[in-house]
């Protein structure tokens, strides 16, 4: 009923860092794609003229500051802002009552709630907004405003706010209902199993620490508003102005613009709806600048979590039994429920399986998904519990993986009905696939390419593994403290995800043969803007130079996710290719009709530009020769042509994957409790490389984001109110430079996949992941201890039981 | 008050409150975003510029702190037609990926390049660590400073 793919291999050669792109043109004999060509932007990047939103200025703006709750949980009884409007240079103060009580919904249920509604849920949350001529003004009329709260009971700890008689945050109540994926029957799994672990971790809470900041700008033209914003996610930051206002989609421009480092902190946020009520209320152009510390404990962070589960194998190292319960706090207006069933698939191969997820808020600062949500968590859970299991069976880690991860053609695990499917359960959903697509589209819930397998074995050769792991917590070398050892670690992560709607792209090939590709998506260092270009150029026979990507415009860029999700590669990867196949095919036709004698438009090609009988250069007409052939026909209907989709994307979460592997040598002093990390290899398998430059810097910062996670960074609140201790970089510490081993090298698996835009998936988010799994493991095999995250210098000596 | 400012080779005189930063005069009055001013305590090193030569956070100078002082800027360094050399690696190498530090990475490696023109990769590692790249660039800063030293190694032997 489904087309089986075949699973061919680009049977790549060795794939050495740097070189890939070459080898992938011998064989694959691409132009533009899999070559490391510099990102479009490297110039405005190194001679600092690259535009973020901070940097942007609208004539004729004033500047916006937000007043924050100073409460855990409060409420506005009274809020007398006479004072402050008072202040000369003050334009004007907008509070709940100004505020359309619609409730707006930020991507993939990272906020929910009203723009303001006179309830503070965190220390830091927005209550009201001044306008002023300057921003040190605005800020001298935030301290004159005078509200009077109602102080509310408070909760912290995401297990208290369970309870039905703890403080209810949220009209909804404080718990999600779990959302759970489950196969077989775990109490068969638990008698299979021959050895069993259990596990009840806490995770602390990362913090993006974006460098950059970030601002918004609002402006309004009569009952039309331009929001310009550093974003991950353009048509979905529109979406939320449109339920926040309540006004039609058609009046609402974004112009989302690069952004700092983000991991997920700037998609949709709070602040940039206030800056569209604030200059709305004061018919002045608007914009409110961040400062560091609103970043860092105002706007989202990762959740803290928490895994109580057990897993089970048989004596030869089948896992049987995967029985794991997961708590996520969503802060005050995170709404999710379900991190990490990315992990799920990956070790799926488990032979029954429940797991259990349930989210919860709580009066502390939003959480929302950074990079690898849940995989960083839940899922260095599950691959320390196989650890654990593997040396119980006495097995090496990278056979105990190859063993039992998912490999392609295996079902995948998760397949809880989502609202997007319109059907109770899955077997509806299946049985409701129009009979048209059957036979296109990739078997459902079975992963249809990738694995983890290749790049372990080729990592593990690489890396020299088998001479230098020297068994499950033994270190390979002691030198008075300082213990050395290996480890390994895996990752994986959906390639976006079609909940919500489908990825679009709109190509525009102009009079000139030149190429505008429209596809909304981020640019936050992972370099879209060239890897879309590339796509587009590969497709329609154009050098790079030909095509540019507009990311940003919601007026011209069709509806995506965005940037999130590990989703651009994949998906808008996907819209922007077939988009500039249905501009091709057009033009094609034109030219087999009017400049080929009619002859067939499937025996034309285009090659650099000039489209061409396939196999012949010879009569060759320049693409711009045939777009001014029609332009100068007066019944022409057109002088350029657009292309978009022309078919759906199937369903991604239903077979599409990526996956890290990651091999890494530390030095513990156990009189200290320092970690060092010696040597680095990270493993990627995301398909096709579209860019090898840029792929491989997106893999290692994925790893030394995860190396901080692993071993310094978290969020300190405070007991009494919740309120962030360390929301600034001298006491949040990040790795720098000296940190991480700067011999790191990059390995590409060389799979392809049958869907993605010339055999790419996606990317970013199984990096983080492997990393932390990876220093964990070492960790372990050097100083014999399970240590929970962050390994800081304390914990590791508690752990060692020293103090 | 009445400030002087060289920057980037020219003499510029404004009035400016005295509280206000070097990184905010920098950038709100001669419009030189190139500046990027991250966590504003000194510790990320994007607002990094020289003085004098010596790579300086000037979101933690007051603006008369540059009064008199030679002032260089990234927009200073090369442009798009002429790139500096260093520039020239960055792109090479990749040493970036949203860029946000990255002025103030190739301005701390310049200062560190003209004290060492010849280091080592641990050298490097441990020069280009007054910096933040939040988003791990680091291996690729480290080869893209490497590069840089070839390179202006052999423009001064020419």
């Amino acid at each position: 009923m489904y087309k089986e793919f075949e699973f061919k291999s680009n049977d790549l050669a060795k794939a050495v860092p740097g070189v890939y792109g070459d080898v992938q043109d011998q064989v694959n004999g691409m132009k533009v794609v899999g070559h490391g060509f510099p990102v479009k932007d490297a110039v405005e990047k190194v001679t600092g003229s690259l535009k973020y939103a901070v940097d942007m200025t609208v004539q004729n703006m004033v500047h916006g500051k937000i007043l924050r709750c100073p409460h855990a949980h409060a409420r506005i009884t009274k809020i007398d802002t006479s004072k402050a409007e008072a202040l000369a240079g003050v334009i004007g103060v907008l509070t709940h009552h100004d505020v359309p009580q619609n409730d707006w919904e930020a991507a993939w249920f990272n906020y929910r709630g009203k723009v303001l509604d006179g309830v503070g849920r965190f220390v830091g949350d927005d209550l009201a907004a001044v306008a002023a001529v300057s921003e040190e003004v605005a800020q001298r009329a935030i301290e004159l405003i005078d509200v009077e709260y109602e102080i509310l009971a408070a909760v912290f700890d995401f297990e208290e706010a369970r309870s039905p008689d703890a403080p209810q945050i949220r009209v909804e109540g404080n718990e999600r209902d779990p959302y759970i994926v489950e196969w077989g029957d775990t109490s068969e799994g638990m008698a299979l199993a021959d050895h069993t672990v259990e596990c009840d971790i806490f995770y602390h809470s990362q913090q993006y620490a974006s460098i950059g900041r970030n601002a918004a700008i609002a402006e309004w033209m009569g009952d039309k508003v331009t929001l310009w914003t550093s974003s991950q996610t353009p048509t979905e930051t529109r979406d939320g102005i449109h339920e926040a206002l309540g006004i039609p989609l058609s009046k609402i421009r974004v112009m989302a613009l690069p952004a700092g480092s983000s991991f997920g902190q700037w998609w949709s946020n709070n602040f940039m709806m206030i800056a569209v009520l604030l200059a709305k209320k004061v018919r002045r152009p608007v914009k409110i600048e961040l400062d560091n510390e609103e970043c860092m404990s105002a706007v989202k962070r990762r959740h803290l979590e928490k895994t109580r589960g057990l897993m089970g194998c048989t004596a030869d190292g089948q896992l049987t039994v995967a029985k794991i319960d997961h708590l996520i706090d969503n802060g005050g207006y995170g709404f999710k429920d379900d991190v990490g069933f990315f992990c799920v698939d990956m070790w799926g191969k488990a032979l029954h399986g429940h797991y259990a997820i349930h989210g919860i808020n709580t009066n502390l600062l939003t959480a929302g998904c950074m990079r690898g949500v849940g995989d960083c968590t839940l899922g260095a859970s599950v691959e320390r519990m196989c650890n654990q299991l593997a040396e119980k069976v006495d097995m090496d880690p990278v056979e105990f993986r190859i063993k039992n991860q998912i490999k392609p053609g295996d079902e995948l695990r998760m397949q809880h009905s989502r609202d997007n499917m319109h059907h109770d359960s899955v077997e509806e959903y299946l049985a409701a696939i129009p009979e048209e697509y059957r036979d296109e589209w990739p078997k459902p819930f079975h992963l249809l390419s990738g694995s983890t397998e290749e790049i372990l074995r080729r990592g593990a050769k690489s890396f020299r593994w088998a001479e230098r792991w020297n068994g499950w917590g033994k270190p390979s070398s002691v030198d008075g403290p300082r213990h050395r050892a290996v480890g390994v670690g895996t990752g994986a992560h959906v390639c976006g995800v079609e909940f919500e709607g489908n990825a679009s792209a709109m190509v525009r090939l102009n009079p000139d043969g030149s190429l505008k590709v429209h596809c909304s998506v981020g640019r936050q260092g992972q370099g879209s803007e060239t890897t879309q270009a590339q796509v587009a150029a590969e497709e329609m026979g154009l050098s790079l130079s030909m095509v540019e990507v507009e990311t940003g415009d919601t007026d011209s860029c069709p509806w995506s996710h965005g940037s999130l999700a590990s989703n651009t590669m994949f998906r808008v990867g996907w819209a922007t290719r077939e988009a500039t196949r249905d501009a091709k095919r057009q033009l094609l036709e034109i030219a087999a009709r009017d400049m080929f004698d009619n002859s067939d438009p499937a025996d034309l090609a285009i090659t650099d530009g000039q489209v061409h009988i396939k196999g012949s250069m010879s009569d060759s007409v320049s693409i711009s020769e045939v777009l001014n052939m029609i332009r100068s026909d007066t019944l022409g209907q057109t002088s350029s042509i657009t292309g978009r989709p022309a078919v759906p994307m199937p369903p991604s979460t239903t077979f599409a994957r990526h996956f890290g592997a990651q091999f890494v040598e530390v030095e513990v002093d156990v009189d200290t409790g320092k970690i060092v990390l010696l040597d680095y290899l990270a493993c990627q398998d995301s398909g096709t490389v579209i860019n090898p430059q840029v792929l491989k810097n997106q893999v290692i910062g994925g790893a030394i984001c995860g190396a901080g996670f692993a071993i310094y960074e978290h969020l300190v609140f405070d007991k009494e109110t919740g309120a962030i201790k360390n929301a600034n970089l001298l006491d949040y510490k990040l790795l720098r430079a000296a940190d991480f081993p700067h011999k790191a090298e990059v390995l590409f698996g060389d799979s392809y996949d049958p869907v993605g835009p010339f055999g790419a998936r996606g990317a970013g988010e199984a990096p983080i992941a492997a990393s932390i799994s990876a220093i964990s493991q070492a960790v372990y095999n050097a100083i014999g201890v399970w240590v929970d995250l962050p390994m800081t210098p304390e914990r590791l000596i508690r752990a060692l039981g020293k103090v | 008050m009445r400030i002087r400012l060289n920057v980037n080779g020219n003499a510029i005189e404004l009035e400016s409150a005295t509280d206000r930063t070097l990184a905010d005069v920098l950038r709100e009055e001669l419009g030189l975003i190139g500046v990027r001013v991250s966590c504003s305590e000194g510790e990320c090193g994007s607002c990094t510029i020289l003085v004098d030569g010596q790579p300086m956070t000037s979101c933690m100078m007051l603006v008369n702190q540059g009064e008199g002082k030679e002032i260089l800027t990234i927009e200073g360094l090369g442009t798009p037609e002429d790139l500096h050399p260093i520039q020239q690696a960055f792109i090479e190498e990749q040493g970036f990926q949203c860029a946000f530090c990255t002025p103030g990475f190739i301005l701390s490696a310049k200062a560190f390049l003209e004290e060492n023109p010849n280091p080592t990769e641990d050298e490097v590692a441990f020069a280009m660590s007054g910096n933040i790249c939040r988003c791990g660039a680091y291996p690729y800063i480290v080869r893209s400073v490497l590069n840089a030293a070839e390179k202006l190694q052999a423009g001064s032997s020419n």
